[in-house]
């Protein structure tokens, strides 16, 4: 379909949304991120906010734990939903308006950077990123997802706000932010480098061309104005996670994870950290650096290389260097994931340079590259070798904890993965194990390193050793109930005096337990949040994320900013692909 | 309510019932009442609380039904006034006996390791109190170990005993009147007594076993039991946990040159062989 | 101008790839999961005999059976499936289910043709981690390094039948019209038989022998508690898996109970707790312990040797050796034990070893040897 009025016309806002719609909606509603490895992580620390919104105290695991310790917004918010549709479907709804949100987010700030036409085409490619499905789909990183979102749609508030002084620029861009934060803080204090210093950078030499309202001195003031409400506003929305990390840094042996690998010498954990995440886009690395030479692009490519070198984990060694002990409590598949995102507004002005050029042949290819690198990151879903190795039926667990008064003990699983989350979410018994690595205090677990128990083969001696030390201490946490999902533990258990008292699910899954356990009893931490702390997480996080949608309804956006784009004025045709 | 009931009752004399000293649960019992007119009755006792509107002057009916618990009761009749009694009722004849022995399991003998303890009750499940007398019989086989009356007092009647020779079931009963009670403890082997074992030399090594093991008092240690086989040579030491099966143990051990041979059971050492190289 | 930025930022990735292949930001990696291999060219070439062994044994650990076995001397002499076998473990054994977590290669010998290396294997396996010793010969083919991999001979055992007909005891739960009463069957009767505390550079460690008295099969745990001189508990902690948790009828068991970092200057009283339950057992499969000698290993450390031997008709998959030392006078004065990696066959004889600390080794006049086991069918 070629017309003389769509050559040089953007893609339409709209159609891209529905397009990603069209394109993540029916995944979502199919459930795919089910078995992925955050997703029953997520669920359950909302299952937590459904029975107890005002109390982020959860017995559940570690015999006790501070959910103030993650940002809670996506949490709360499938919460609310899971009124109306269930736990697992407000789940995928929440991760459906990140989705949405994205391609948004991306037209916007792309906007800062090319003209409308590459914009909306870095948009549409921002639906069909390999990182993008290799965190929704396989990690089940829901609250990197919004927060990115979030954020991208927050920045060109804060570059309207830098040009121009609009008020109402600065207060959508700083409760955006606030909400961006409150999904996932960690991605708003790295956004700070990789995305807002860009901008920052692109806002100051567009007021030394004199293409703002104020000098570069007056830039960087509205910057500081800026950067020191946002900063005050998450130091209040968040305060409770601030005090919990203040009160206990991450002190915890180093754990590892495969993303710190040095790609070039694991070729499989390349495959999955950085082929699968960034698929076609690998083509177009060269344009990337090459485009991103121009004077305009030059922040931008910065950024862009900085999240790129970050997310090729333990390859090079400057993460390492610039993060210190952060960069064994991070992951960074996420960074790899910032990188195409930091990359997009380049690639749209690749796309419509090729689109120019080649038209039908153009589109077409762009078409494939755009399905492939997301039909790739599907299909690894089914092939990678760090997949779960078939769904669990866990209901027989969760019957066997919630009857006969089983859950008067603790328990904890082996060989469970994801599921852990799960059992735990439908289940009234706590365990001593827990699927989140920053909330253990308990020394059986942060002294090993190693994360979870029911994980405990993958972490080598670090896990069996921490393993054991959880077993010989059973009767201090109440532990009598082991789920065994692994042949692997049976040895262990055997030898150190546990017996198997049940099987299920025609025994994949043995239940083991202990004689002369004392049942379980609270035991108390100086963790445990006070009242006011449970009543701010209750309200403000949320309550910044409902200001931000009313803001967004009430006050729409009038931009005036019009930024010379330096992109080839090659326009003969322009393709839809 | 009731408790001002109570109060008033205990201010008032006015209406009188009288009741008997002593009831026997279960019984219909009438109860008389003086004065005239009409008046309320209450009865409160161990699991009963009754309220009935009486002629007074006239005896009042009560069901055995709800005399059927043991235990102090206070009978009330009010008109304008209150007048309170009390009475005790005790347990019915006994038709039950709880008869506990311990252990379920126990070595050939060992003294005083076998006791029981029989309880009698009535049929309405209370103790009886009054002295009972039962009688113990415990019988292995066709021996009798024990026979024995024995009162009880404030219903409770105990034995404790040595156990028999012979491993095997013993019968344990209790009687009271025509009411029997039977309950079964296992005698097994005690401690292997006089250990022995013989040994020869075959092509792969030594093959040793025991002879019959028994306890002190004959009987064969169940199968499953473990003997220790222990060989020391000049290539070291040999160790063998071999069970018992048909009352033997046995153990093919490959050892070359002469090797000296002991053996134990739990805590029991036997024998020493000396077995010379080929 | 405009390509500066461009080829500065690739410069600058290409040379921190580079120092991330010279070792700058190694991180520890999760074990068990495929990490594949590294990318063609970036295998380090093995032109000394410890990059070829690093090369092999960095290969196994992460299981490409295949660029291992590439990777030895054509006079290797064994083929790939025993190899793979070897390595990997087989029937179940505890081996079959460990992973190399690291190794570190000492030369023992070397010339231009010809080298010896001392290597130390680190498992991470389910009962803990075991370490392992293991010598490799490297010999010099053209400009590279290979392992040499000798071929084991197992001797070829004819098939037999064994059959398991030993004893087993099943709890059969009666009903409560019998006089039997199976609602209340007693505890089997167990016993501390000796016990010993005594100070060690880890802590106190509480040791000694347990006995089951009763005619069935019982499933103990011991516990010990600390007590100081006013009265209040130190620390309390169970034998764990320093024990042979099922007992048949008038089997001994040693016991160890470690309180690491709690010195037994600090305790006045301890109290011991034993704990039996009935459970089913069986009186099979039947496991010799022959040879059995103390002697001083190639390191300089005290060493209790021997052969495990299934005289029975079923394979144990993990035998687990716990031996009690005893002095003169036969007071138990320490406890080890030890896991054997490979499984034991019906018939089948394997060796074992458990060490015996420095301090204690010149004491020891006598040992009592029981062993453990775990089987994947039972």
């Amino acid at each position: 379909m070629r017309t003389a009025t769509s050559y040089s016309r953007p893609i339409p806002l709209l159609a891209i949304v529905l397009v990603a719609l069209a394109v993540h909606g029916p995944l979502l509603m199919m459930q795919l991120p089910a078995n992925s490895f955050d997703t029953n992580f997520h669920i359950f620390f909302a299952s937590h906010y459904v029975h107890h919104w005002f109390n982020p105290w959860n017995e559940k695991w570690f015999a006790g734990f501070s959910q103030t310790t993650y940002p809670p917004l996506t949490h709360q918010w499938i919460a609310l939903l899971s009124n109306v549709v269930g736990l697992q479907m407000g789940y995928m709804l929440v991760q459906l308006i990140g989705v949405l949100l994205l391609p948004v987010g991306v037209y916007r700030f792309a906007k800062i950077w090319v003209d409308e036409r590459s914009a909306s085409y870095a948009a549409l490619g921002s639906i069909f990123l390999g990182a993008l499905a290799f965190l929704v789909y396989q990690a089940g990183q829901l609250a990197t997802v919004c927060s990115a979102a979030l954020y991208l749609n927050a920045l060109p508030y804060f570059y309207d706000w830098m040009m121009q002084g609009s008020g109402r620029a600065l207060l959508k861009g700083v409760v955006v932010s606030l909400t961006a934060a409150a999904a996932h803080h960690v991605t708003l204090i790295f956004g700070v480098v990789f995305f807002a210093g860009p901008v920052l950078w692109i806002a100051c030499l567009d007021a030394k061309r004199e293409r703002a309202s104020a000098s570069v001195g007056g830039v960087l003031g509205r910057a500081v104005v800026f950067g020191a409400l946002v900063s005050g506003g998450v130091a209040i929305v968040l305060l409770p996670y601030w005090i919990t990390i203040l009160q206990h840094p991450i002190r915890q042996m180093p754990i590892p994870h495969d993303s710190r690998n040095n790609y070039l010498l694991h070729s499989m954990t390349a495959i999955n950290y950085f082929v699968i995440p960034y698929g076609a886009l690998i083509l177009a690395l060269p344009f990337i650096f090459l485009r991103g030479g121009s004077p305009r692009l030059r922040p931008l490519l910065v950024g862009f290389w900085l999240a790129f070198i970050f997310g090729l984990g333990g390859t090079t060694p400057l993460p390492r260097w610039l993060l210190g002990r952060a960069f064994e409590i991070l992951t960074f598949e996420r960074f790899a994931f910032w990188a195409t995102l930091l990359a997009m507004p380049i690639v749209g002005a690749l796309a419509v340079e090729l689109l120019d050029r080649f038209q039908a042949r153009g589109a077409v290819g762009l078409s494939l590259a755009a399905v492939g690198t997301l039909g790739a990151a599907l299909a690894w879903l089914a092939v990678n070798p760090y997949r779960s190795t078939g769904a669990t039926d866990v209901q027989p667990v969760i019957a066997f904890l919630n009857r006969d008064g089983h859950d008067a003990y603790r328990y904890i699983t082996l060989g469970f993965g994801s599921e852990l989350a799960k059992v735990s979410t439908y289940t009234d018994a706590g365990s001593v194990d827990g699927d989140y690595n920053s909330a253990r205090l308990l020394p059986e677990m942060t002294k090993y390193g190693s994360a979870q128990l029911t994980n405990s083969k993958f972490y080598g001696a670090a896990g069996m050793d921490s393993l054991r030390a959880m077993l010989k201490h059973a009767n201090r946490y109440g532990l009598k109930y082991i789920f065994v999902h692994d042949p692997y533990y049976e040895p262990l258990l055997t030898f150190v005096g546990w017996r198997k008292i049940e099987t299920f699910d025609n025994g994949q899954i043995t239940a083991w337990s202990e004689d002369d356990i004392v049942p379980a009893h609270r035991i108390n931490s100086d963790a445990m949040p006070a009242p006011w702390e449970g009543i701010m997480w209750g309200i403000l996080p949320i309550g910044v994320s409902v200001l931000a949608i009313f803001l967004e309804l009430l006050l729409p956006t009038v931009r005036e900013v019009v930024v010379p784009v330096e992109v080839p004025a090659r326009v003969q045709g322009h393709y839809v692909a | 309510m009731f408790a001002l009931v109570l109060v008033t009752a205990a201010m008032c004399e006015a209406q009188k019932t009288n009741v008997p000293a002593m009831v026997t649960a279960g019984v219909d019992t009438n109860f008389p009442t003086t004065g005239s007119g009409k008046g309320t009755f209450y009865l409160s006792g161990p699991g009963v609380a009754l309220k009935k509107e009486v002629e007074l002057g006239t005896d009042v009916a009560v069901n055995g039904r709800d005399l059927q618990n043991a235990g102090a009761y206070e009978a009330i009749v009010c008109a304008d006034t209150c007048h309170t009694s009390q009475f005790y009722v005790v347990a019915a004849k006994a038709v039950k006996l709880a008869f506990l022995v311990h252990p379920s399991r126990v070595p050939v003998a060992a003294s005083d390791a076998v006791s029981g303890v029989a309880l009698p009750f009535d049929k309405f499940e209370n103790m009886v109190l009054t002295p009972q007398e039962v009688d113990f019989r415990l019988t292995a086989g066709s021996t009798s170990l024990l026979a024995r009356s024995v009162s009880a007092q404030n219903g409770v009647a105990w034995f404790r005993t040595t156990s028999g020779k012979n491993a095997g079931k013993l019968q344990v009963v209790a009687t009271l009147h025509d009411v029997v009670s039977t309950r079964a403890v296992q005698e097994v082997a005690s401690d292997p007594c006089n250990l022995r074992i013989k040994g020869e030399r075959t092509p792969k090594g030594i093959e040793v076993e025991t002879d019959p093991v028994r306890d002190c008092s004959g009987n064969v240690l169940p199968d499953g039991t473990i003997v220790t086989f222990s060989l020391t040579g000049s290539n070291g030491k040999s160790t063998i946990d071999a069970p018992i099966k048909q009352g033997i143990a046995r153990a093919d051990i490959p050892a070359k040159g002469p090797q000296t041979i002991s053996v134990a059971s739990g805590v029991v050492m036997g024998n020493e062989l000396h077995i010379g190289g080929q | 101008m405009k390509f500066i930025l461009p080829i500065t930022l690739v410069v600058a990735t290409v040379v921190l790839m580079g120092l991330g292949l010279m070792g700058y930001g190694q991180s520890r990696t999760a074990l068990g999961i495929a990490e594949g291999s590294a990318l063609p060219g970036l295998t380090p070439n093995p032109d000394t005999p410890d990059k070829a062994l690093h090369n092999v044994l960095l290969e196994l650990q992460r299981r490409n059976w295949d660029r291992a076995y590439a990777d030895l001397s054509k006079t290797s002499g064994v083929d790939e499936q025993d190899f793979i076998e070897r390595w990997r473990g087989m029937n179940g054994s505890l081996r079959s289910f460990s992973n190399l977590e690291s190794f570190d290669t000492r030369p023992m010998h070397e010339t231009s043709e010809e080298a010896d290396y001392r290597v130390h294997l680190l498992w991470s396996t389910p009962v803990g981690p075991v370490q392992d010793v293991r010598d490799f010969h490297l010999t010099r083919v053209g400009n590279e390094w290979k392992v040499v991999w000798p071929k084991v001979t197992i001797p070829n055992v004819p098939a037999q039948v064994v059959p398991v007909n030993y004893l087993r005891w099943d709890l059969v739960t009666g009903t409560s019209g019998e006089e039997w009463g199976a609602h209340n069957i007693d505890a089997p009767h167990v016993r501390i038989i000796s016990m010993n505390a005594v100070n060690t550079a880890e802590g106190t460690v509480i040791m000694g022998e347990a006995v089951n008295e009763d005619t069935v099969p019982a499933f103990v745990t011991v516990n010990a508690t600390l007590v100081d001189g006013s009265g209040n508990t130190i620390d309390e902690e169970s034998s764990f898996d320093k024990i042979d948790h099922v007992l048949l009828p008038k089997q001994v068991t040693p016991y160890r109970v470690d309180f690491p970092s709690t010195s037994l200057n600090k305790v006045k009283n301890v109290r011991m707790d034993i704990k039996a339950t009935l459970v089913p057992a069986s009186a099979d499969p039947v496991i010799g312990v022959t040879n059995q000698k103390l002697e001083t290993d190639a390191q300089g450390h005290a060493v209790l040797h021997g052969d495990l031997l299934n005289e029975s008709g079923q394979t144990v998959n993990i035998p687990h050796v716990i031996a009690s030392f005893y002095d003169n006078n036969g007071k138990v004065v320490w406890v080890s034990d030890g896991y054997v990696e490979r499984a034991l066959l019906p018939q089948g004889s394997e060796a074992f070893a458990v060490e015996i600390p420095k301090s204690v080794a010149g004491e020891v006049h006598n040992f009592h040897v029981v062993v453990n086991q775990y089987s994947l069918k039972s």
